[in-house]
């Protein structure tokens, strides 16, 4: 099976700083990788780079084997690429309903409706359905991307902290969308500074430290790599 | 932004079936209680209807029984409210800031005058299709750079390409230079009255039906909000962008093609005076940014308030520095508009952070990719 | 030859009055994070300070120059804890508001401006020089020799202030980073305020300059604003040296025009440039800000 998403040595940097150095990596068909990481280690600046919110100094991005690295963003999200964003960015003056219908704009707009009812129940945000979303909590604002991601029925996608200051227990909903969206062969990238999370819902992870991949494998095979421990604790590696 | 409290009240019923109630003429009905909006729905739907219907009636009916005075003043409240509409466009809906919307304004009353010129001798209809494109075609070439700018840079950037346009119609020899032109003489007042009144309110219908009844109204609106978010769900922002500053721009192209026949003589000083912008920005911003009908008001009541000044002092000059102060009073202590005085809290509070949306716009202008600027 | 020596020379003379408008208003636009609309306004406002001082009190304007600084700086004074209200007010009241705000402070000058002197274009008059003086062949009328002179000497007390002062210190500290310096005790507002006094009686003062050199109308100001504008757009935000860069270009676009082309398309011209460079460059004006910054 080829790889859906196949990233050949990115790179990107910002006033002389190489924020994403580069980067290689595959991703295949229904599979979810985690990207983990210390803060400022480059994982959103990737998520930003394979979106074309920022493009890339050099390297290639391939989706479904084809070349997305120079496509317009608003391109890779029809072609089935759908994302959050660290800093949840919403439509705030809109209800929380009308985001989901909009995710829906380029898509399935006839079925928006209905279809947004479900998510509203699915993730908990019926009672707010009517709230602007600038008004919701920090929690539910994250709720609601996640939200939008299913409303695009998309393909392949990246969550940026998506779980981040979100109720346990809607924190269980996240992971069932997310269950939920492989059984249709989604496939995900993930960020994430919740381990636990990690562990107990992605394929295989990513360690990212200064721009560049320190490590990858499967959770045992990272949590015991000295990289990673350097890069987490400051601990240089033996 | 409009009736957003009326697509909420509806929102369960989703898309296609959006938005049974009109433009809102009458939307002063919204300002119930939150806790009440469920049960007084339909009655406020009814009200709605009704104010609307009497709006109408004595909207088409006011030659019957008014004064040439009063019709002359219902011309300027149409054309004002319309143009007070083109702006509410680009500035409440797309979250663009324009100061150089006299420029299409400018356009629509050249079209017409030059072409109604006895060496073309146009009939007076067909000259507003052509100022229609020529409005859109100018709003693409110069859109498409200009809505790439954040903020001030667009702003700035629209009055100069408005200024420009000024400064080519005083150059030119076929504009009529600083002497400007003169219209074949038209029908009488009632003629113009129906004519910008039905102008008028095919904008305001035009524009409901895109921005709150379509996708495309998502679109503009999501686009506003984020765009980063609006091009992730897969939103041609650029195209949108361009979309909303045509329809803003052939508004103002249209009322001027006619208010050029209606005044019958034209020059650069009266068609592309920037007190024509500045007036639109006191009248959205007194109405209320984003708001449907706030414009509208606004628009009425700066225009008596103009046309009072002119008969008490015989000259605008002082109008001009009123509007000043009136901006500035409104921006420091009523920056929603005067509907917010009867509005609900959250009408306020929905305006406000589509103000605070767009700071963020700006900063994340200044400093592109740096995430988050100073 | 000798009309393109002619020419640069005149655009320089003419640049050093236009980096004199828009070194302050670079500034006012870093610190306060408001384009201010006005900026076109103070410069014809300065300029009838200039008339009615002769007129009023048979002052020669250049005389009156530090009085019209103190002034203007005054009004700035007055108006700049107004507009950082707008900018920082407790709702997130934006750029936008702040936008409109400044829009209108420069209708009512426009509108004032237009009540109380009309429309007659005056011009600054000056007994200190007259005549001009011819060097190879190069006409330089005196006023303008003057007035660029007196802009130098403007613009360098200006930099003087904002390199070597502690309290120019504080300001820089400010136009990079409102928090940071805000956090190191630098008192935000108090130097907002002060920023855009020192930038309206800079502008005026050049403003009174300007109207020495041509004849103005209030109907002048959004041209000046405009100019303004192009010199801090093709500089790049916060940058000093793309300021005195830019304003001497344009100096010398206008001059080159108007002898090539003809003064009436001067306007057009430079709206041509601008547009250009809005649209080749609309990343490359925040980059370079950015750079400038960082």
């Amino acid at each position: 099976m080829s790889a859906v998403l196949e990233v050949t040595d990115l790179g990107r940097s910002f006033g002389g700083i190489a924020a994403v150095d580069g980067v290689s990596f595959e991703v295949q068909q229904a599979e979810i990788v985690g990207i983990i990481g210390p803060n400022g280690s480059g994982k959103s600046t990737l998520f930003n780079l394979l979106t074309s919110v920022h493009k890339p100094d050099r390297g290639q991005v391939r989706l479904f084997g084809q070349d997305i690295t120079r496509t317009p963003s608003h391109k890779i999200a029809r072609a089935g690429l759908s994302r959050t964003f660290q800093l949840p960015a919403l439509f705030v003056n809109m209800t929380v309903r009308q985001n989901l219908w909009t995710a829906a704009v380029e898509g399935d707009w006839r079925g928006a409706p209905e279809l947004a009812n479900e998510v509203l129940e699915l993730l908990d945000l019926a009672h707010v359905s009517d709230e602007l979303a600038g008004s919701l909590s920090g929690g539910q604002q994250r709720l609601l991307e996640m939200g939008r991601v299913l409303m695009q029925q998309p393909r392949v996608v990246l969550l940026d902290e998506v779980a981040a200051g979100v109720h346990p227990r809607l924190r269980q909903t996240i992971l069932g969308a997310i269950r939920e969206l492989r059984s249709r062969d989604a496939t995900f990238l993930i960020i994430e500074h919740d381990l636990e999370l990690t562990q107990d819902i992605c394929d295989r992870m990513i360690v990212m430290d200064a721009g560049k991949i320190v490590a990858e494998g499967s959770f045992e095979e990272i949590t015991h790599d000295p990289h990673v421990m350097e890069a987490y604790l400051g601990v240089p590696a033996e | 932004m409009s009736s957003d409290d009326s697509v909420r009240k509806r929102a369960k019923r989703g898309p296609e079936r959006r938005g049974a109630a009109t433009t809102s003429m009458s939307s002063a009905t919204t300002t119930t209680k939150t806790a009440e909006a469920p049960t007084t729905g339909p009655r406020g739907r009814t009200i709605r209807m009704a104010g609307l219907i009497a709006f109408a009636v004595i909207a088409l009916t006011l030659p019957l029984w008014s004064t040439p005075y009063w019709i002359r003043i219902a011309t300027g409240v149409a054309l004002w409210a319309g143009l007070a509409l083109s702006w509410n466009v680009i500035c409440g809906y797309a979250g663009y800031i324009s100061f150089g919307h006299v420029g299409f304004f400018g356009i629509g009353a050249y079209t017409t005058a030059i072409l109604m010129q006895p060496d073309h001798g146009w009939p007076f209809f067909a000259t507003l299709p052509v100022g229609i494109v020529i409005a859109a075609v100018f709003a693409v070439i110069t859109g498409w750079p200009a809505l790439r700018l954040k903020g001030a840079y667009f702003a700035i950037a629209t009055w100069a390409i408005a200024e420009a346009v000024r400064e080519f119609t005083t150059v030119a020899d076929w504009t009529g230079g600083a002497g400007g032109l003169t219209l074949p003489i038209g029908p009488g007042s009632n003629y113009f009255y129906y004519v910008m009144l039905i102008a008028a309110a095919i904008a305001y219908v035009l524009c409901y039906a895109l921005l709150e009844r379509s996708r495309f109204g998502y679109r503009v609106k999501a686009v506003r909000d984020n765009e980063p978010a609006a091009r992730a769900q897969g939103i041609d922002a650029t195209k949108v962008k361009i979309q909303a500053y045509v329809l803003s721009a052939v508004i103002p192209a249209v009322l001027g093609g006619i208010n050029a026949y209606w005044i019958t003589f034209i020059n650069p000083q009266s068609v592309l005076n920037t007190i024509i912008t500045d007036q639109l920005v006191v009248m959205v911003l007194v109405g209320g940014l984003g708001h449907a009908w706030g414009p509208a008001f606004g628009a009425a009541v700066l225009f008596l308030v103009n046309e009072q000044f002119l008969s008490s002092f015989g000259s605008s000059t002082s109008y001009i520095a009123m509007v000043g102060v009136i901006v500035m009073l409104v921006v420091l202590f009523l920056p929603d508009g005067v509907v917010s005085i009867w509005g609900r809290s959250r009408r306020t509070r929905l305006v406000r952070q589509l103000l605070g949306r767009a700071a963020d716009d700006f900063r994340s202008g200044n400093a592109a990719g740096s995430g988050g600027g100073r | 030859m000798e009309g393109l020596a002619q020419a640069l020379v005149t655009g320089i003379l003419i640049g050093g009055l236009y980096v004199a408008i828009s070194v302050g208003f670079s500034l006012a636009f870093g610190v306060l994070d408001v384009v201010d609309l006005a900026v076109g306004m103070w410069v014809v406002l300065g300029a009838y300070a200039g008339v009615k001082a002769h007129d009023w009190f048979g002052v020669d304007p250049f005389i009156f120059l530090p009085v019209t600084f103190v002034v203007f700086g005054l009004f700035g004074w007055l108006l700049g804890p107004l507009i950082y209200r707008v900018r920082t007010s407790r709702y997130a009241l934006p750029a936008l508001m702040g936008l409109a705000f400044t829009f209108g402070v420069a209708t009512l000058i426009r509108g004032g401006m237009l009540t109380v002197f009309g429309y007659t274009p005056r011009t600054v008059q000056t007994d200190i020089v007259s005549g001009s003086w011819s060097l190879f062949g190069i006409v330089m009328p005196a006023i303008r020799v003057v007035g660029f002179l007196f802009a130098v000497i403007a613009v360098a007390a200006f930099l003087f202030f904002l390199y070597f002062t502690r309290t120019g210190l504080a300001v820089r500290a400010v136009a990079q980073n409102k928090e940071s310096a805000g956090l190191m005790g630098v008192d935000v507002k108090r130097i907002s305020s002060l920023v855009y006094a020192i930038y309206t009686g800079l502008t005026a003062m050049a403003g009174m300059l300007m109207g020495a050199v041509y004849s103005m109308t209030p109907e002048l100001g959004l041209r000046y604003t405009l100019f303004a504008f192009f010199v801090v757009v093709l500089a790049g935000l916060g940058s000093v040296l793309g300021v005195l860069v830019a304003g001497l270009f344009l100096g010398i676009l206008q001059a080159l025009t108007t002898t090539y082309v003809g003064a009436d398309y001067t306007l057009m011209t430079v709206f041509v440039v601008l547009f250009v460079i809005l649209l080749v460059l609309p990343q490359g004006v925040s980059k370079f800000a950015k750079a400038v910054r960082t």
